[in-house]
């Protein structure tokens, strides 16, 4: 994954490049607005990191500029703590997703893998499958192994958004925006035992686990 | 102390100098009126005489006119009047003028030029002279000038004892009334000055049986500064909330650190708790600056008409199985028709959430939490209401201040901010959040402005 950063605190860019190369990514980093606004137009990235301030032309001037430019690349926007419009201010600029700082890297790369491998819209999506698992998204049903299983409407939401993302780690947050809608942290554990209801219609009279926890991170969904 | 700074003071100089100056026009112009009325009667005076001793000598002949005028020159009084008879060939016949130097015989005529038998009033400065042919006689007859002298002396002197009069009265009362303002002005600024040294307790003292202007700016000055105590008082309470609430988990984070550098080998479970230390510390401090950015307002720009019920069922559906796995009930009670507010969706979400989020961790297993959005009168009401242990009526206001634990909950968990965001978001939508006895149990309403319909 080719990713672009924006980024002008030097210790913060450190971070996340090193964090990405161990993970085996390549990356190119730009320290002020100007010289990432050269980049995003030079090379093909498949995913690009922003930060809302910066030296010479400020985040969200960048990504307008990058999209009146026709780039399309997904966008991430990272914001100073707390800027409570940010979010609107930023996917109304043209940014795909937004984290604000301070930020957990494992927060970061779940949701740059996701918007690297968005899938294009599918007007024609109708059916998730994952091993045994099937999700009729006309028909509202659930089957595994021929068995069909009955699931609530939000857990519905929910084993959707995690097929989605199958393969990939999903975090609490992009759980609680995604399902729920929820642009706020609660303290109860409402994810937690939604995925374990889910699990337990899922996954325990199988072999075969398809829910995984992911430790200090998040979800995933994989055979 | 005079100064003249003193608006008290200025004011009645300034009306005095008016005065003096209105004293003047007033004084030149009775001057002239009265002299030209004076001169007027007294002309008539003499021009009557005149005719009378015409008179006199017409019926009976020359000796009888001088000794009339001689007559009228004896009774005249202190010499204001002054009468000569003179034949043809200049020879004084009768009359009291002794002689006038000069060849002006007519009109205003100086004392000093005129000698006369007997003295000169002091007050007479001069005579007004006529002369008249009477036969082949001539009459000089002179007024003296006192009268006029009288008058004006009169009114100069009415017109000064007044002017001194209103100027000491003036300056007086002038002095009186603004010692009085300065002492209350004084009273302010001195209030003023303590509050600007940091005394914030400082309030200007009011008479309360006076209303006057100055009693009213007073009123709003108090009014003002209690309202600044407060808020710095809140101030400092916040900062001493962030210091102590910040501490512990800063200091225990700091401990961990510690005892991980002095080892070898970072084992990954110090290193997670280190971790999940740190988020707990952004998580307070995310919220203490979600609650500042909801107070400042700029949010409403946002608004758009969002439906209570639709949100409040999201809401409850995510709550749902946690409240379940902890044993207690959580049903919402939907309305009948959709009830919208004008709004932010993700802070109202947010709302329901925190005011759920409350009533789970503050009851104990087995409670019942109602969530409901009704109408009441023609105002939208949203309800969180449970039948656990509630909260006594004297701390139901403390509860929205930030990190406030009740006793009870102090072990619960929780930033303690929970209501106090409840309560900025509520503000934010011009509602009011009211905590109230459940009987048994606590209800916690927030109650939106009428929505036009």
């Amino acid at each position: 994954m080719r990713v672009l950063i924006v980024e002008d605190d030097q210790e913060t860019a450190d971070y996340i490049c090193s964090s990405l190369r161990e993970l085996g990514h390549v990356f190119e980093h730009a320290a002020d607005g100007k010289a990432g606004f050269l980049s995003a137009l030079d090379s093909d990235f498949d995913v690009m990191v922003i930060d809302r301030m910066l030296p010479g032309l400020d985040g969200l001037s960048l990504v307008k500029s990058i999209r009146s430019a026709d780039v399309a690349t997904p966008i991430i926007f990272l914001s100073a703590m707390g800027g409570i419009n940010d979010r609107v201010d930023g996917l109304e600029a043209g940014a795909d997703d937004y984290l604000v700082k301070p930020f957990a890297f494992s927060e970061l790369s779940a949701r740059l893998t996701a918007l690297a491998r968005r899938p294009p819209m599918q007007a024609e999506e109708t059916k998730l499958q994952l091993a045994d698992l099937e999700v009729d998204l006309i028909k509202h049903t659930v089957v595994r192994a021929g068995e069909p299983i009955a699931v609530q409407p939000r857990e519905f939401r929910l084993l959707v958004y995690l097929m989605r993302n199958a393969e990939r780690v999903v975090t609490r947050t992009m759980l609680l925006e995604g399902v729920w809608d929820f642009h706020f942290d609660p303290k109860t554990n409402v994810v937690e035992t939604h995925i374990s209801r889910l699990r337990n219609k899922i996954d325990k009279s199988f072999d075969r686990q398809l829910i995984h926890t992911v430790r200090g991170s998040g979800y995933s969904m994989h055979a | 102390m005079l100064r003249l700074g003193r608006t008290s003071l200025r004011l009645s100089l300034q009306f005095a100098f008016l005065y003096s100056v209105l004293s003047a026009v007033i004084f030149v112009g009775a001057y002239w009126f009265s002299n030209y009325e004076v001169r007027n009667w007294l002309h008539d005076q003499m021009v009557s005489d005149t005719e009378i001793l015409i008179e006199i000598f017409q019926e009976n002949g020359i000796e009888d006119l001088a000794k009339s005028v001689d007559v009228m020159a004896a009774v005249n009084f202190e010499n204001a009047r002054i009468l000569q008879l003179m034949g043809p060939d200049g020879t004084v016949l009768a009359g009291n003028i002794e002689r006038i130097v000069g060849s002006e015989r007519t009109g205003y005529i100086s004392a000093d030029k005129v000698t006369i038998d007997g003295d000169h009033d002091d007050e007479i400065s001069g005579y007004w002279v006529t002369q008249n042919q009477i036969g082949q006689y001539v009459l000089l007859q002179g007024t003296g000038n006192h009268v006029i002298a009288e008058v004006l002396e009169a009114l100069g002197i009415s017109l000064i004892s007044g002017f001194i009069l209103i100027m000491g009265l003036g300056s007086f009362v002038g002095v009186w009334v603004g010692r009085l303002t300065e002492q209350r002005i004084e009273a302010i600024s001195g209030t003023m000055k303590k509050v600007a040294e940091g005394q914030l307790a400082a309030r200007i003292p009011i008479d309360e049986a006076s209303n006057d202007d100055l009693s009213r700016v007073s009123g709003s000055i108090n009014s003002t500064l209690e309202q600044l105590e407060n808020l710095v008082e809140s101030q400092v309470q916040i900062s001493n909330d962030i210091a102590h609430d910040l501490r512990t988990p800063l200091q225990r984070l700091r401990q961990r650190l510690e005892k991980m550098s002095s080892r070898d080998v970072v084992v990954p479970d110090d290193a997670r708790a280190a971790l999940e230390q740190t988020e707990d510390v952004i998580n307070t401090f995310n919220a203490l600056l979600r609650i500042a950015q909801i107070e400042a307002g700029d949010r409403r720009e946002r608004f758009q008409p969002a439906d209570l019920g639709a949100l409040l069922a999201n809401v409850h559906e995510a709550f749902e199985p946690s409240a379940d796995d902890g044993g207690r009930t959580l049903f919402i009670t939907p309305p009948e028709k959709p009830i919208s507010v004008l709004g932010d969706p993700d802070l109202l979400m947010q709302l329901m959430s925190n005011m759920v989020e409350n009533a789970l961790r503050h009851t104990p297993e087995g409670t019942t939490i109602e969530m409901q959005v009704s109408h009441v009168e023609d105002h939208p009401v949203l309800t969180v209401s449970d039948n656990g242990p509630g909260i006594v009526a004297e701390d139901r206001e403390k509860v929205f201040r930030r990190f406030y634990r009740g006793e009870k909950s102090r072990t619960s968990g929780g930033n303690g901010l929970g209501l106090s965001l409840c309560k900025a978001i509520a503000e934010l939508h011009n509602a009011e959040l009211v905590l109230s006895d459940n009987a048994p149990g606590l209800r916690v309403e927030a109650h939106f402005p009428p929505t036009a319909k």
